[in-house]
């Protein structure tokens, strides 16, 4: 299980991240959402230890992570917001990298790389500079170099930008599949339908503060509102989207 | 006269000024630079390179102003003609160093494409922001030699009325011969832009620019000097005269000063022909590019081919060393910035094994290890090891680095043996290869192979010295232009270095004939690596390996409080 307890995050005196706290599970699927600047990305990189806390603590299986920050990576698996490469590798030597770094055995690494290419298609184009790949097939190779070392914890941090249908389809079945395998999955989403149908429970953030945790039908039922987009919109947005909407074109028209 | 400077650019179209300033300070690159970076500290640095080698070409003239008659002539030709071909190779190299700026790139197409801005406002500022670097460097290069040069040359031959002449033919050949070596890159390469497919072109135009590197050094270090009247007039000397760029300009430059040597009014004429064409190609060829291959540059596909062929990749030690190896091997091969980097120490690695081959190969077989050679080999080992540690400094992808952030699964000090171990293998084994392949020259094989012996543990000692406070992973870590200071690099190189490698090479030439002695030198040195190497060990247990020169945080001002300094950074 990962837990993060009074977890806070400030530059200078802002607060990016303020006093968040919520678990996932093994063998669920926890949806992370919030609007542009809620903090999502920085609890993210928080719980990968790419950035340091400024308060809390994040358990996973019972232990903190900084105790034993080798084992605890050696257990994770990472697909960043921005899809940030290797340019002046192809598909196939980057993930090479990524085993080697983990420490895979060579043969196994080269059976999972060959899979993985071949089921997220990329396997014509391994050989091609990353420079050239296209921002899904940038997408699949995150994607792919998480998945490697067959990952206790998968973190995703906008899996789905870039992704063409098929291999959005693919990859929302394979986070169910993940969490039925017993992984502890948690991502985050601008992608309110698809974050609906495979999580099974949400954490939404506003302004670095959770506002609601909570499975959908609880927060559904709690809440009287239809849908997720209704309650994300209800709790997080602040703005009258169709104002603003008519605003912006009233500035440009002017 | 800055404000009338102003004053003009101001009344010049606006797109053309957003996107000359945006051309010029493209010269260095984003990607190599980082938070704080002294981005006018490291230019002045260059200029300050430059600067120097003016200062001591004028103390130069001013020995030669001392000088007693006897050999004048021969000297001053020889200066006359060192000036030029030094000039020549300035710019040469500074086209290598800016090898694509003046062409459309796939950036500028995809950026400017889609606004209202016409190809021709785009060349115009690509042609201004190169020009003005590039009279800069000449400027540079002849602030104080290029005036006291021409007074002194005047003087030394014979001081007939026109020192204004002299003035004005020296600074004429000087941008003349500039102009030409500068037009010449931009015209051939302009024609390869034109003539090949655009992927075959990317690939041909980086082959052609470390070719274009090689070329240009070894001219200036290979080609003969001609210093006496004699020697120009020599038939067997004409096909130098004939294909040597620098001597067609020379023979300008005397013509333009009314002492050329009779005979000689061909060559002058090769440089004036070879001037209007360069001009007149680089111009017509960087005009077909922006309204020929523009329209190339977008349709290009994104993907190239992938090749089928089985990939071998031998494992050199564990996964980690492997990894740091190849990413490392592939950062050099792939990158552009990279590789010309690496070339610019080569070069002068380049450079002092062709001044040796010079020299030692022209004698007579079979050849003696000597000095030179010993030397020799030792500043190439150096200038290689220590040239590839500096460009383990330049990152590659800054933004990509959270991978090897988030794969950390060892100490740092099995990180810090995988640099080592890489900086070995690129560095030290081929240096030494280098010097194993030269010393196939010498007999008997002997000494030759008791140099190699202790050049192996001298390259042991360049790699852990180098890596002395090295706690990064090669071309992750940010690089702060302008922290490094080239003068004082350069002192050290000339005061220390030289000195310090000739006076080991005639302590290990006198030692050869005696095993003991060669023996207790290989200790010394071996001893010295070892301390070294435990010093190096004993600090990588307690580093932490740094992806960022200095850690930055997400919020940053933005610099421009005058009243507080000290907040410009945010502090966590």
């Amino acid at each position: 299980m990962l837990e993060l307890r009074r977890v806070s995050k400030h530059y200078s005196s802002i607060p990016a991240v303020d006093d968040v706290s919520f678990s996932a599970l093994p063998g669920e699927v926890t949806g992370y959402l919030g609007p542009n600047g809620s903090g999502k990305s920085t609890t993210m990189k928080m719980i990968t230890g790419l950035i340091e806390m400024t308060a809390g603590h994040i358990f996973f299986d019972g232990k903190l992570i900084g105790d034993d920050l080798i084992g605890y990576k050696r257990r994770m698996g990472y697909v960043p917001e921005e899809p940030y490469l290797y340019n002046h590798l192809s598909g196939a030597e980057y993930l090479s990298m990524a085993a080697d770094l983990r420490d895979l055995p060579a043969r196994e690494a080269s059976e999972r790389i060959d899979g993985l290419l071949r089921l997220l298609s990329l396997y014509d184009d391994r050989h091609a500079s990353i420079s050239g790949y296209s921002k899904g097939m940038r997408q699949k190779v995150l994607i792919a170099a998480a998945l490697l070392h067959n990952p206790d914890l998968v973190l995703l941090d906008e899996p789905f930008s870039g992704l063409d249908v098929g291999s959005a389809l693919v990859l929302r079945s394979l986070i169910q599949e993940l969490a039925g395998r017993g992984k502890v999955v948690l991502f985050s989403s601008h992608e309110l339908d698809t974050v609906e149908r495979v999580s099974h429970r949400v954490v939404i953030l506003h302004k670095g503060k959770v506002v609601a945790d909570d499975s959908i039908a609880s927060l559904r039922s709690m809440m009287e509102l239809p849908t997720l987009e209704s309650i994300f919109s209800q709790l997080a947005v602040e703005q009258d989207t169709g104002s603003v909407a008519g605003q912006i074109a009233d500035l440009i028209h002017a | 006269m800055h404000k009338l400077v102003f004053a003009v650019f101001d009344r010049l179209p606006l797109q053309f000024r957003v996107l000359y300033r945006q051309f010029l300070l493209r010269i260095v690159d984003l990607e190599a630079l980082s938070i704080q970076a002294d981005i006018p500290r490291f230019l002045g640095q260059f200029a300050g390179v430059l600067i120097m080698f003016s200062l001591i070409y004028t103390l130069l003239a001013w020995a030669y102003l001392g000088y007693a008659e006897a050999g004048l002539v021969s000297f001053r030709f020889h200066m006359e003609h060192h000036l030029i071909a030094t000039m020549m190779l300035v710019v040469g190299l500074f086209s290598v160093l800016t090898w694509d700026a003046a062409f459309p790139d796939k950036r500028d197409v995809l950026v400017l494409a889609p606004l209202p801005v016409r190809a021709r406002t785009i060349l115009l500022a690509k042609i201004a922001a190169s020009g003005v670097i590039l009279a800069l460097a000449v400027a540079m290069l002849n602030i104080t030699a290029g005036f006291f040069w021409p007074f002194v040359l005047w003087v030394r031959s014979g001081g007939a009325p026109g020192l204004l002449r002299w003035f004005g033919a020296y600074w004429f050949t000087m941008a003349a011969a500039s102009a030409f070596v500068y037009g010449a890159v931009l015209a051939l390469q302009g024609l390869m832009a034109l003539v090949l497919p655009r992927r075959m072109f990317l690939r041909l135009s980086a082959l052609l620019q470390i070719a274009a590197f090689c070329v240009f050094l070894g001219g200036y270090f290979l080609q003969p000097t001609l210093r006496l009247p004699e020697q120009l007039a020599a038939p067997g000397n004409q096909p130098v005269l004939a294909y040597s760029p620098t001597y067609w300009f020379f023979a300008l430059f005397q013509q333009l000063t009314g002492t050329m040597q009779p005979g000689m009014g061909w060559v002058a004429r090769r440089a004036w022909v070879g001037l209007a064409l360069a001009v007149a190609g680089s111009l017509a060829s960087l005009l077909l590019c922006y309204t020929r291959t523009m329209r190339k540059t977008v349709e290009e596909p994104d993907l190239v081919p992938a090749s089928r062929r089985p990939v071998w990749r031998p494992r050199l030690g564990g996964s980690l060393h492997s990894a740091v190896l190849y990413f490392s091997v592939r950062a050099v091969a792939r990158s552009r910035h990279h590789r010309l980097a690496f070339a610019v120490y080569l070069a002068i690695a380049f450079a002092i094994g062709l001044a040796f081959a010079r020299d030692t190969l022209s004698m007579p077989a079979p050849r003696a290890v000597n000095l030179d050679f010993v030397v020799s080999t030792m500043l190439i080992s150096g200038m290689i090891i220590v040239g590839l540690r500096k460009v383990f400094a330049l990152p590659i992808s800054l933004s990509a680095n959270w991978v090897l952030r988030i794969t950390q699964l060892r100490p740092s000090e099995g990180y810090i043996a995988a640099s080592r171990r890489t900086l070995l293998v690129l560095g030290a084994l081929p240096a030494w290869l280098v010097a194993a392949a030269l010393s196939l020259f010498f007999r008997p094989w002997t000494p030759a192979a008791e140099h190699l012996a202790i050049l192996a543990l001298l390259c042991l000692l360049f790699t852990d010295l180098s890596l002395v406070g090295f706690a990064k992973v090669p071309f992750t870590c940010s690089y702060l232009p302008g922290k490094s200071n080239f003068q004082f690099v350069f002192w050290a190189f000339v005061m220390i270095v030289l000195p310090g490698a000739a006076l080991g090479g005639i302590q290990e030439l006198k030692a050869l004939p005696h095993p003991l002695q060669m023996a207790a030198i290989a200790g010394v040195i071996l001893a010295m690596d070892t301390g070294v190497w435990w010093f190096n060990r004993r600090r990588a247990r307690s580093a932490l390996i740094h992806f960022e020169e200095q850690e930055y945080e997400e919020v940053m001002s933005l610099g421009i409080s005058l009243l507080q300094p000290s907040m410009r950074r945010v502090e966590q």
